[in-house]
C-alpha cells in the first residue's frame, strides 16, 4: 500500500533524512518511534506531498507521489503534529470547513462531522469555539478534522503529545477502531507504551534512519538478551569503565550507568557485582530492565527514547 | 536584565529590516512633508499663485498700483483683457482674476472706496481665500504708497466728515498735515504689521468678490477631498490586516494543514484576495454613505460611477496587502512595512495634504501611488461630474486596475517563493 524508498532531506546542508525505507501493508498500523528530531515529522511531510524529497521515492496505493499528487492528497489524512484549528470558529465549523475542502457534500459532511463529535465525546461542545477548549479536546477536534473525507490512509503525527490519560484513552480508542475497519495508518510517536499497544509493526527511527523494523515480537528477538542490568556508579572513570566493559561481553555506557547485555540475570549480576567490587567501582544504584522498545532503543543507541 | 536587553537589542541590529523601519520612516515622512510644504530648497519663487489682472482703469496709478503687487512675494501678476481672464477661469485654468475698475485713480486720490473686484472660481475656493489675504494688506497700503499722502489724509479726513466748503476743507488740510505726520510717525515706528493694520483701518482695503463660476456640487471640494483621502488611506491598513492574516495561518499551522488538502496553494492566495476585496468594498460603501448621511455627500448623482471606482479602488488595494504579506517574513515586519509604504504614498498621493497644495514636481510624484488615482476617480464622480464613459474617468480606472493585476502577479510569485516555503 505504502513504499518508501531511499527518501533523503536536507535542511541547510544539516541532514534529517538518510534514505528511509519502509513498506506498509493495507490496513496495518505502521509505528514510527523515535526520539525528538528523528526525522518523524519530516518522513510524514514528505510523504504528505507538501514538503520535497532531495531523493527518494513514495508511492501511496497507486500513486507515485512526485507525479499524483493531489491523487494521493485525496486518499489521505494527516493530523499534524501540533494542533491546527481556527480558534475563533467552533469545532462543528471547523469540522466542516477541513471536510469541505475534499468535497464531501454538505448534507453528508454534517452528518459524518456530527457523527464524529459524538465519537470523541464532544457533541455538547461542538457550538464552543475551539479557541475555549482545553488541550485534550483540541487534539481531538485535530483528529477528527482529518477523518471527515473517510481517507484510506492515516498520517497522525504524535497525536497525543502533551494531553491527559482521559483524552489519550479516547484517542486510542479511536484509532483502533479506525484500525479495526481496515484503514491503514502510520503513527509516529516518541512513547514506546503507544507504539508497544496497538502498532502492527513498528519502525524504529533515530537521526534520520531506521534502525530496526518488525513486529515487536521480531524486534525483541534482534537482541538474544532478555534483560539488561542497568548499573549506576558513584565513582566511575574512564579507566575503571573500561576495565569493567571489557570483562563484559556486551556493554555499552550512558553517562555515570552501564548497560550489561544478560540471558540470565540472577547468574550475571551477582558476577557483576562481585567484579565491580575488586575494581573498586562503588554502585549506586542497580536496575533490572526487561526487554522492551525502550530498552531495545537504549541497546541500539545508548540513548533513552526520552530525556 | 542587563543581559536580556542586550539580546534584544542584539537581536533588533541584526534584522536589517527592522532598522530600516525604525529609522527610515521618521525620515522619509518628515522630508515628503517638507517637499509638500515647500519649505525645501531655494525654489520658493516658483511656488508663487499666478494672479490674473485686468487693468480697465489703465492710469498711471494703476499701473503703480500693479508693480506694488506684483512686488509679493506670494503672487505672480499676470496682466490679461477681462475677457481672457474669465475665459480662462471659466476653463480651470486660473482661479481668479483681479479687475481694477475705471475710476481707480480718481477713487484713490479722493480716498474713497477702491472699485477692485475679484471674480473668481467657488470649487477653487481655497486656493481664492489665500490670495485675498495676501493682497487686501497691499491694497490697504497703496494710497500710502502711491498718493501725496498729506494731501490724500486731507481728502480722506473731509470725506468722512461731509464737508464740501472749500475754506474748511483748507482749514481741516492745514489741520491734517500735524495730523499726518503725528500717524506717519506712528506708522514707521510701529512695527510692520501694526503698520498694516492701523493703514486698514483707517483706510479699508476691502475687495469686492464675485463668483465667476458656481461649484457644481456646492464647494464639496474639500468634503470630497477628507473622505476619499481617508477612506482610500484607511482602505490601505485594513487590506493589510487580511493580508496578515496569511502570516498568522502560517504561524498558527492551519497554512500547512491546508496544504495536506489536496486545495490549490494559490487558491489560498486568492481566497485571501476575495476575503480583502469583500471587505474593501465594505468599507468604502460605508465610508461614503456615511460620508452622505452625515456631511451631505452627494453619492446618488453618479451613483454607477461611484461603485465602479470604489470596485477598481478595492481591486488595487487589496493587492497591495496581499503583495505586502506576502513579501514579509512574520508580522512586525509586515507591520512595519506597511506603515511606511502606507504613509508615503497617503502623503504624496494626496491622502493627507490635497495636492493643489504641493507644489509641481510632487504632484507629478503623485501618480506612483495608489490613493492618487483613486482619489482623482471620486473627484471625476463626485466633482468634475464625469459620466463613466469619460475618458479620463476610464484611464484612471484602469491604472487602477492595473495596479491590481500587477501586484498580484507579484503577490502569487512571492507567495510561492516566501510563504509556502517550508524548509
Ligand atoms: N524547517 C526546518 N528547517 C531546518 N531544520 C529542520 C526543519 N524541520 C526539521 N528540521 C530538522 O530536521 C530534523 C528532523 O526534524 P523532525 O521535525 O522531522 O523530527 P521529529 O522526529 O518530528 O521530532 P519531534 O519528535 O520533536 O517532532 C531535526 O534535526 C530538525 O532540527
Ligand atoms: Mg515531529
Amino acid at each position: 500500500m505504502i513504499e518508501v524508498k531511499s527518501l533523503t532531506k536536507s535542511y541547510n546542508g544539516r541532514k534529517a533524512l538518510k534514505g528511509i525505507n519502509f513498506t506498509i501493508q493495507t490496513g496495518e498500523l505502521y509505528g514510527l518511534l523515535g526520539p525528538n528530531g528523528a526525522g518523524k515529522t519530516t518522513i510524514i511531510s514528505i510523504m504528505s506531498s507538501i514538503l520535497d524529497a532531495d531523493s527518494g521515492e513514495v508511492t501511496i496505493g497507486r500513486y507515485n507521489l512526485s507525479t499524483d499528487a493531489k491523487s494521493v492528497k485525496k486518499v489521505i489524512g494527516v493530523v499534524p503534529q501540533e494542533i491546527a484549528l481556527y480558534n475563533e470558529l467552533t469545532a462543528y465549523e471547523n469540522l466542516l470547513f477541513w471536510g469541505g475542502l475534499y468535497q464531501v457534500p454538505g448534507k453528508e459532511l454534517s452528518n459524518r462531522a456530527n457523527e464524529l463529535l459524538n465519537l470523541f465525546g464532544l457533541e455538547d461542545r461542538k457550538n464552543d469555539k475551539v479557541g475555549n477548549y482545553s488541550g485534550g479536546m483540541k487534539r481531538r477536534i485535530n483528529i477528527a478534522a482529518a477523518l471527515l473525507h473517510r481517507p484510506k490512509v492515516l498520517f497522525m503525527d504524535e497525536p497525543t503529545v502533551g494531553i491527559d490519560p482521559q483524552s489519550r484513552n479516547l484517542i486510542f480508542e479511536m484509532i483502533e477502531k479506525l484500525h479495526s475497519q481496515g484503514m491503514t495508518i502510520v503513527y509516529t510517536t516518541h512513547y514506546m507504551e503507544e507504539a508497544e499497544r496497538f502498532c502492527n509493526r513498528i519502525g524504529i527511527i533515530d537521526n534520520g534512519q531506521i534502525i530496526a523494523e518488525g513486529t515487536l515480537d521480531e524486534l525483541k528477538s534482534t537482541i538474544s538478551t532478555k534483560e539488561i542490568i542497568n548499573i549506576t556508579f558513584s565513582n566511575i572513570n574512564e579507566e575503571k569503565a573500561n576495565e569493567i566493559k571489557s570483562f563484559w561481553s556486551d556493554a555499552k555506557q550512558s553517562d555515570t550507568s552501564i548497560l550489561f547485555k544478560s540471558s540470565n540475570v540472577k547468574f550475571d549480576l551477582s558476577k557483576l557485582v562481585l567484579k565491580c567490587n575488586q575494581i573498586g567501582l562503588d554502585i549506586t544504584n542497580v536496575e533490572i530492565m526487561k526487554v522492551n522498545l525502550e530498552t531495545i532503543f537504549l541497546n541500539l543507541t545508548g540513548k533513552q527514547l526520552r530525556d | 536584565m542587563i543581559r536580556l536587553a542586550v539580546k534584544d537589542l542584539r537581536l533588533f541590529f541584526r534584522d536589517r529590516r527592522s532598522m530600516i523601519l525604525t529609522f527610515a520612516i521618521p525620515i522619509v515622512l518628515m522630508t515628503i512633508f517638507a517637499f509638500a510644504f515647500g519649505g525645501v530648497g531655494k525654489t520658493r519663487q516658483s511656488n508663487k499663485i499666478t494672479l490674473l489682472v485686468s487693468d480697465l482703469d489703465n492710469t498711471p496709478l494703476s499701473k503703480k498700483a500693479i508693480l506694488q503687487l506684483d512686488s509679493l512675494k506670494s503672487i505672480q501678476l499676470q496682466a490679461v483683457t477681462l475677457e481672457e481672464a474669465e475665459e480662462s477661469i471659466k476653463k480651470g485654468n486660473r482661479s481668479c482674476v483681479l479687475v481694477i475698475h475705471i475710476g481707480f485713480s480718481d477713487s484713490l486720490i479722493k480716498g474713497a472706496e477702491l472699485p477692485l473686484e475679484l471674480r473668481y472660481d467657488e470649487a477653487r475656493g481655497i486656493e481664492v481665500g489665500l490670495i485675498q489675504q495676501s493682497l487686501v494688506p497691499t491694497i490697504a497700503m497703496l494710497p500710502f504708497n502711491l498718493l501725496n499722502s498729506k494731501q490724500m489724509i486731507g481728502n480722506r479726513l473731509a470725506r468722512m466728515a461731509g464737508i464740501n466748503d472749500p475754506k474748511a476743507k483748507e482749514a481741516i488740510k492745514t489741520q491734517s498735515d500735524h495730523l499726518y505726520d503725528a500717524i506717519s510717525d506712528g506708522i514707521l515706528r510701529s512695527g510692520k504689521r501694526d503698520k498694516v493694520n492701523i493703514a486698514s483701518n483707517f483706510m479699508g482695503g476691502d475687495i469686492k468678490m464675485t463668483k465667476l463660476v458656481r461649484s457644481t456640487n456646492d464647494n464639496q471640494l474639500g468634503l470630497i477631498q477628507a473622505v476619499a483621502g481617508t477612506a482610500v488611506m484607511w482602505l490601505l491598513f485594513s487590506v493589510v490586516g487580511v493580508g496578515m492574516s496569511i502570516l498568522d495561518e502560517k504561524h498558527e499551522g492551519t497554512l500547512t494543514r491546508l496544504l495536506y488538502t489536496p486545495t490549490n496553494p494559490v487558491n489560498i492566495l486568492f481566497s485571501k484576495m476575495i476575503s480583502a476585496n469583500v471587505i474593501s468594498i465594505l468599507q468604502l460603501l460605508i465610508m461614503f454613505l456615511f460620508a452622505s448621511l452625515a456631511f451631505g455627500l452627494e453619492i446618488y448623482s453618479n451613483l454607477g460611477g461611484m461603485l465602479i471606482n470604489i470596485i477598481a479602488t478595492a481591486f488595487a488595494c487589496s493587492s497591495f496587502g496581499i503583495l505586502l504579506a506576502s513579501l514579509a517574513k512574520n508580522r512586525s515586519q509586515v507591520q512595519g512595512l506597511s506603515i511606511l509604504i502606507i504613509l508615503v504614498m497617503s502623503a504624496i498621493g494626496g491622502s493627507m495634504i490635497p495636492l493643489i497644495f504641493m507644489p509641481s514636481f510632487m504632484q507629478k510624484i503623485a501618480v506612483v501611488s495608489v490613493n492618487y488615482w483613486s482619489i482623482q476617480g471620486f473627484y471625476d464622480i463626485f466633482w468634475r461630474n464625469f459620466s463613466i464613459f469619460n475618458p479620463t474617468f476610464i484611464s484612471r480606472i484602469s491604472v487602477l486596475i492595473l495596479i491590481g493585476i500587477i501586484l498580484n502577479i507579484l503577490a502569487v510569485i512571492m507567495f510561492k517563493k516566501n510563504i509556502l516555503k517550508l524548509t
